[in-house]
């Protein structure tokens, strides 16, 4: 099977949500992972219910610093007295809510600007390609530290910091896959019909990309998940919010090695565990139920990537004419020629 | 052929440096009206008349008192030489100077992790190629899902608290005098290794596993190689077959991942630094960032951005070098 | 399958690995716990050690304390009576119009007399207007001398009072070092426009100010403004420098203050020569490690003649985070820990025996600052409420301070007088001025009534209305205050008002300062009798880029403030500071919150003897003076060079 088939297969892999959701039931790693993910879910909307405590509401604050007991189950911080079971809970909201919103954010706009670069090429695909080059070089969280400097502490300038920066990641992927879906039969066969540009990205390319959004945002998340936490726990984050990176950042600050308060610090840590966890293995999942031929690990492999995406160019490069068992995720060009010693 | 090529991303390199470049200048400059106005010391108990003039000074000392144009030109030139800038630190040392003093220590962390993590890495990803479906292969992919949902700070955490804290096999936090005394002793290398024991061990977990999934990943697919078969079936053995066709062409998209890791070598300790107090690149940047010291941060970055593009440089550079098979037509 | 390279080359993988971390793996035993010198180990948390220090020019961190180690004033002040302890210099007084000093019979600062005999009058040139000004005459210690081992004398004084005054050499350094009372004036370009330091050498004569041959080292005069304050900042907070070191390097091209330092100047910041009670050990200091060691030749001494400072080095160890510094005198890595910490770690201490923990009495209060009279372009309708004074009492009463140093600050802090005085300060203290302190039900009350008249209409939340819209303000905080706004918010919220808390931003220019582009705020202040001059000014009078956020505009309480700072009339101003602090209290424009004690540990294994000293750590003169090494003084010399020796004998002390 040559790679454009492969390809165009991943592309029509029909079917709406539901039927997607179907799939990810079937699949007995994908409902571990549907069912964490809608716990978390639930915890997050149904957070004042659930919790003990108010955190925010200081006339409810308890003696600092207090052991785990039955009334407060993770005891309270050292700092505020806080109860540190509550804050888990509410915690959930920060987090869920910045990583997916920036993941949707980003693929809007990683997808949108694969599709222009791809498909429009020439002069725009450059600009896009040098601007994603550009940002590739300049290192991440420095840039974050300073731009929150400049523009305040809020979850309003991480996600934008996220979005200028997360785009790439998806952009080049998506970019890819347009470089082969333009030359499909029925891309071709709409421009001869005249169809303007935005038309065929639209109705043609879009959907056919489809897949590969929903799988790499669900990844994205994962990982916007684990650096807004990195990024709370620098302080960056909002300071009146209750996030688990914070969490982190306040027992570190308030001493809880110092007074040996282990739970303080594995709670949040837990819970950044099991909503990145969840994620992934979701997005793990959809991309096996997408290509039965692409084996799990490359999900977890595009992840670790998440700077350098030249591999599915060379994947793409490397598929030319190629009979080939099983596609690789990575082989280099020196399968090209069909290899010798 | 090829030479028109290598010169062709060293230029493009000096193109993206100089856009960087260009970014870092203008950074500082958002959200103010006035840039200088950072760098006003606190007015105390002058009259109005003299914080004016002292004002004025301070927009002379820093450069402020001419246009952003010639700013930006003097800005370059000093590039030009090697100078990033001057941090506002008492004494007004040279920012080359400052990474220059920290860089070594970021390295020690940075080189001894990617060292380990790779050798571990290449050793466990084989292991788990060789032994596709079975258990060590599962085992690779549950562990590399856990370690990126395990953030590497939360690790340093709980390493620092067990056995820092706890069990006192290492110091939860890096001694401030390790620096100060480093005399190329054995017991200073001792002390340095016993202080950087846990922030190695934090970052080396994720990388080993990441290391390992890419190897896997590389050598599978090039197992799968029509020439790799084609050797089997010659009735070359196993080892043959693996030293020199598999290993071999599975490392050459290795070194790409290598080479990204190495420039996010320095930049990526920042938080592991932050948390046992280790006096590295990434400590300096925070202190930096607490006091407001714009050049020593943007210099920071800048040096940083120029790491990235050399290591890219490089890495794109060697892997023509290596792999004469490689056409060099444009990327796609 | 290759397993036997393979497995070679995974054992060898292993085996260096498990060897590095071995190498690693050892206890490393601290300096401090084998240290049988008369060294004490202090930690410092800071972000970075200073190694270059420009005279005054440092006002944060850990370079003013060396500052002051290093160099030292011509007096210290007292601040609970008011008077000038001797340093560098051992007597002053003023002189009336003879060169007469101005005392009465018992030698003492004739106050009644300086009004009359000592103000004399100039025309500034600067500005052409006629100022009132008085003499000082300063006689200087003889026994003083620089750690190089040359005498301070006249000149020194001189030279650094004049440098001071003189921006084109100091690029205003002076303005730091806070000798804007000298009249002493140059201009900007350098030229002498009106002398007011007098020496031997410098024209006292021909200014009929007599110096006998015998003294002509010792003697300065000095012309100040015509107020008692101007002495305060001359005497207290001038640090004197050599003139033999620096006036042959101070000049245009490199200045006293300077930022791109020649290797000359970088020199001089980086070896420091001064006279206080401690040098400092270049060698032996670094980027996390400061020596200071005692001066030998420094004048004051105890009784006996031994050295007035009992401990002999002072390492000061860098440490950038706080719980990393804790950690280390609970381990014994230090001896004690210059930072004030939070009451939550006092748990932590009890039932330590080997821990002397310091409760000092804080010095400065937090207090809510509210903004009584914003610019045209930040007058909105909210805040013009705030000028309402009726509001402003009402909000004074609603905070329930018991409240705050209960849940806040975890007891560890106490209530101050609505004037802004503290209560220890005995002499000065006016209790009438203590209106905000009673039950606090009674109070709540109180203000509601109050409130009931100015805005009577409530919302369903039960928060006061303005014409339709509610009350509610911002105060500007930073991320450490959030907790204490929270309770704020909620015993406001008892009277109808809402509060909410909002980030300082990136700089106070922008935000507050001068522009007056806030509700409210927290600030801390200290009105001590050193700073009562200035800071009364700065916080109730001067427009501008001062303390006066909220730019309070009243005209009588500024006539006092002012007639307070320029009688020279040292009862009278007593008094009339007396009277301020009603007035002050009554405008209730900086509410006081509460002020924190200070709370500090130190170890008491290898020193004992410590002092709770009000407003400072346990790192103060007075325990540098009387704290005692336990276990005598230096043992034998064998033990510091071999470590091993070392740590057994430190495994026998433990």
């Amino acid at each position: 099977m040559s790679k454009r088939n492969v390809l165009l297969q991943v592309a029509r892999r029909g079917g709406s949500f539901l039927s997607l959701a179907k799939k990810l039931w079937q699949h007995p790693k994908g409902r571990v992972g549907l069912i964490l993910v809608s716990l978390l879910v639930l915890v997050a909307v149904l957070a004042p219910v659930l919790a003990p405590y108010d955190p925010y509401d200081v006339t409810q604050r308890a003696e600092k610093g207090l052991r785990p007991s039955l009334k407060h189950p993770l005891g309270t911080t050292i700092t505020t007295g806080q109860d540190i079971f509550s804050m888990l809970i509410y915690g959930t909201r920060v987090s869920l809510m910045i990583g997916v919103s920036t993941g949707i954010i980003l693929a809007f706009l990683g997808a949108l600007m694969g599709v222009m670069a791809g498909y429009i090429g020439g002069f725009v695909d450059n600009l896009i390609m040098r601007v994603v080059d550009v940002l590739l070089v300049i290192p991440t969280l420095p840039l974050i530290i300073v731009l929150t400097g400049l523009l305040g502490r809020s979850y309003f300038v991480i996600v934008l910091v996220f979005v200028l920066f997360g785009w790439t990641g998806l952009a080049r992927v998506i970019r890819s896959l347009v470089l082969v879906l333009k030359n499909s039969n029925y891309v071709k066969a709409a421009e001869l019909a005249g169809a303007s540009r935005w038309y065929i990205m639209t109705k043609h390319i879009l959907p056919g990309t489809s897949h590969l959004i929903i799988m790499n945002t669900t990844l994205t998340c994962a990982g916007i998940m684990v650096a807004e936490a990195g990024l709370s726990f620098l302080g960056l984050g909002d300071p009146t919010a209750i996030s688990w990176g914070k969490m982190l950042a306040e027992a570190q600050g308030g001493g809880a090695l110092l007074f040996g308060a282990w739970w303080w610090i594995l709670a949040p840590g837990a819970g950044i565990f099991l909503a990145v966890f969840s994620f992934m293995r979701i997005g793990i999942v959809m991309e096996e139920i997408f290509n039965p031929r692409m084996k799990a690990s490359s999900g977890i492999y595009k992840l670790f990537k998440h700077l350098n995406n030249d591999y599915l160019d060379e994947v793409f490069d490397s598929m030319d004419d190629e009979e080939i068992a099983d596609p690789p995720d990575h082989a280099g060009p020196a399968v090209l020629e069909g290899g010798h010693d | 052929m090829k030479r028109s090529y290598v010169i062709k991303r060293i230029l493009y390199a000096v193109f993206i440096f100089f856009v960087v470049l260009t970014l870092n200048f203008f950074i500082p400059r958002i959200g103010v009206s006035d840039p200088a106005e950072r760098y006003y010391p606190p007015q105390g108990a002058m009259s109005e008349i003299e914080y004016e003039i002292i004002k004025q000074f301070t927009r002379e000392q820093y450069g402020f008192d001419v246009s952003t144009f010639q700013q930006y030109i003097r800005y370059v030139r000093g590039l030009m030489h090697f100078d990033l800038g001057t941090s506002l630190q008492p004494g007004s040392p040279k920012v080359t100077a400052l990474i220059g003093q920290r860089l070594p220590w970021t390295l020690v962390l940075s080189v001894t992790t990617l060292l380990i993590s790779l050798s571990i890495g290449l050793l466990f990803g084989t292991l788990a190629a060789w032994k596709r479906g079975r258990w060590q292969d599962t085992l690779l992919l549950n562990a590399s899902t856990i370690s990126v949902a395990l953030p590497a700070f939360f690790i340093a955490l709980m390493l620092s608290f067990y056995l820092g804290f706890e069990l006192e096999l290492f110091p939860a936090y890096t001694n401030p005098n390790m620096v100060g005394q480093f005399d190329w002793s054995w017991e200073a290398i001792q002390v340095v290794l016993n202080n950087a024991a846990l922030p190695i061990m934090s970052m080396a977990l994720g990388g080993i596993v990441g290391y390992s999934q890419t190897t896997r990943n590389s050598v599978i697919a090039v197992t799968n190689e029509d020439f790799v078969i084609t050797a089997r079936a010659k009735g070359l053995s196993h080892t043959t077959v693996l030293y020199k066709h598999v290993l071999r062409n599975a490392l050459l998209p290795l070194s790409t991942s290598i080479g990204m890791s190495i420039s996010g070598l320095i930049g990526g300790a920042i938080i592991i630094e932050q948390v046992f107090n280790w006096q590295g690149m990434g400590t300096l940047f925070l202190e930096a960032n607490s006091t407001k010291d714009y050049p020593l941060m943007m210099g920071i970055m800048l040096f940083l951005s120029a790491f990235a593009i050399l290591a890219n440089l490089v890495t794109e550079l060697f892997y023509v070098i290596l792999d004469p098979r490689v056409t060099v037509g444009d990327k796609r | 399958m290759p397993k036997g390279r393979r497995a070679f080359v995974v054992w060898l993988a292993l085996a260096v690995g498990t060897a590095m971390l071995l190498a690693g793996c050892q206890k490393i035993d601290y300096p401090c716990r084998i240290d049988p010198t008369n060294t004490l180990y202090v930690g410092v948390v800071q972000s970075s050690f200073p190694c270059a220090f420009m005279p005054w020019l440092s006002r944060d961190g850990v370079a003013p304390t060396i500052a002051s180690m290093v160099y030292t004033t011509l007096f210290s002040y007292d601040d609970d009576t008011g008077e000038f302890e001797p340093s560098l210099a051992k007597e002053w007084c003023y002189v009336d119009a003879d060169g007469m000093p101005i005392v009465t019979e018992s030698g003492r600062i004739d106050y009644d007399r300086l009004e009359v005999d000592g103000v004399k009058t100039l025309v500034n040139p600067q500005n052409g207007r006629t100022e009132q000004y008085l003499t000082v005459r300063i006689e200087l210690d003889p026994r003083a001398r620089w750690s190089d081992g040359e005498p301070l004398t006249a000149e020194d004084v001189y030279y650094t009072l004049d440098v001071a005054r003189n921006n084109y050499l100091s690029n205003h350094a002076g303005a730091l070092a806070w000798t804007a009372d000298l009249l002493h004036l140059y201009s900007n370009s350098g030229e002498l426009q009106l002398q007011g330091i007098f020496t031997y050498n410098h024209g006292a004569d021909e200014h009929g100010y007599r110096i006998d041959e015998a003294k002509r080292d010792q003697v300065v005069y000095l012309h100040v403004r015509g107020v008692l304050g101007a002495v305060t900042s001359l005497f207290t907070t001038v640090l004197i420098l050599p003139e033999h070191i620096w006036q042959p390097i101070v000049s245009r091209a490199s200045q006293l203050n300077c930022r791109n330092p020649d290797a000359d100047m970088q020199y001089l910041y980086q070896h420091p020569v001064g006279c206080g009670p401690y040098v400092l050990d270049v060698d032996g200091s670094g980027s996390s490690q400061i020596v200071l060691k005692r001066n030998d030749h420094y004048h004051l001494t105890k009784e006996d003649s031994s050295p007035l400072y009992n401990v002999e080095t002072i390492r000061l160890i860098l440490y950038q985070e706080l719980n990393v510094a804790i950690y280390a005198v609970m381990q014994g890595h230090i001896d004690m820990l210059d930072a004030g910490l939070s009451p939550n770690y006092v748990r932590l201490f009890e039932g330590r025996d080997d821990l002397f923990v310091s409760n000092a009495e804080g010095t400065y209060v937090q207090a809510l600052v509210l903004n009584v009279n914003p610019v045209d372009s930040e007058r909105t309708p909210m805040r013009s409420l705030l000028a309402d004074r009726t509001v402003r009492q009402a909000i004074a009463l609603a905070v329930d301070t018991d409240m705050l140093i209960r849940l806040v600050a975890n007891g560890a802090a106490v209530p101050m007088s609505a004037g802004l005085i503290r209560e220890s300060l005995t002499d000065f203290y006016n209790p009438h001025a203590d209106i905000l302190s009673g039950d606090q039900s009674t109070k709540l009350q109180h203000a509601n009534e109050l409130l009931d008249h100015v805005l009577p209409d409530k919302d369903e939340q039960g928060y006061r209305l303005l014409d339709g819209e509610r009350v509610s303000f911002s105060i500007l905080g930073h991320p450490g205050e959030i907790e204490l706004i929270s309770f704020l918010e909620i015993q406001l919220q008892k009277i109808g008002i809402e509060i909410r808390y909002q980030a300082k931003g990136s700089s106070p220019e922008t935000t507050y300062l001068y522009t007056s582009r806030f509700d409210m705020t927290i600030q801390g202040v200290i009105f001590s009798l050193a700073n009562v001059d200035i800071m009364l000014n700065a916080h109730f009078v001067a427009l501008g880029r001062t303390s006066n956020y909220g730019r309070l505009v009243q005209d009588d309480l500024a006539a006092d403030i002012e007639e307070m700072r320029s009688t020279l009339n040292l009862h009278r101003k007593y008094e009339l500071l007396y009277n301020l602090q009603p007035l002050i209290a009554e405008q209730y424009y900086k509410i006081p919150l509460y002020s924190s004690e200070i709370v500090s540990i130190a170890r008491q294994d290898r020193y004992t003897g410590y002092e709770v000293v009000p407003g400072a750590t346990v790192f103060n003169t007075t325990n540098l003076q009387q704290i005692q090494r336990i276990d005598g003084s230096q043992s034998t010399s064998a033990s510091s060079a071999d470590p091993t020796v070392g740590s057994v004998a430190a495994a026998r002390e433990e």
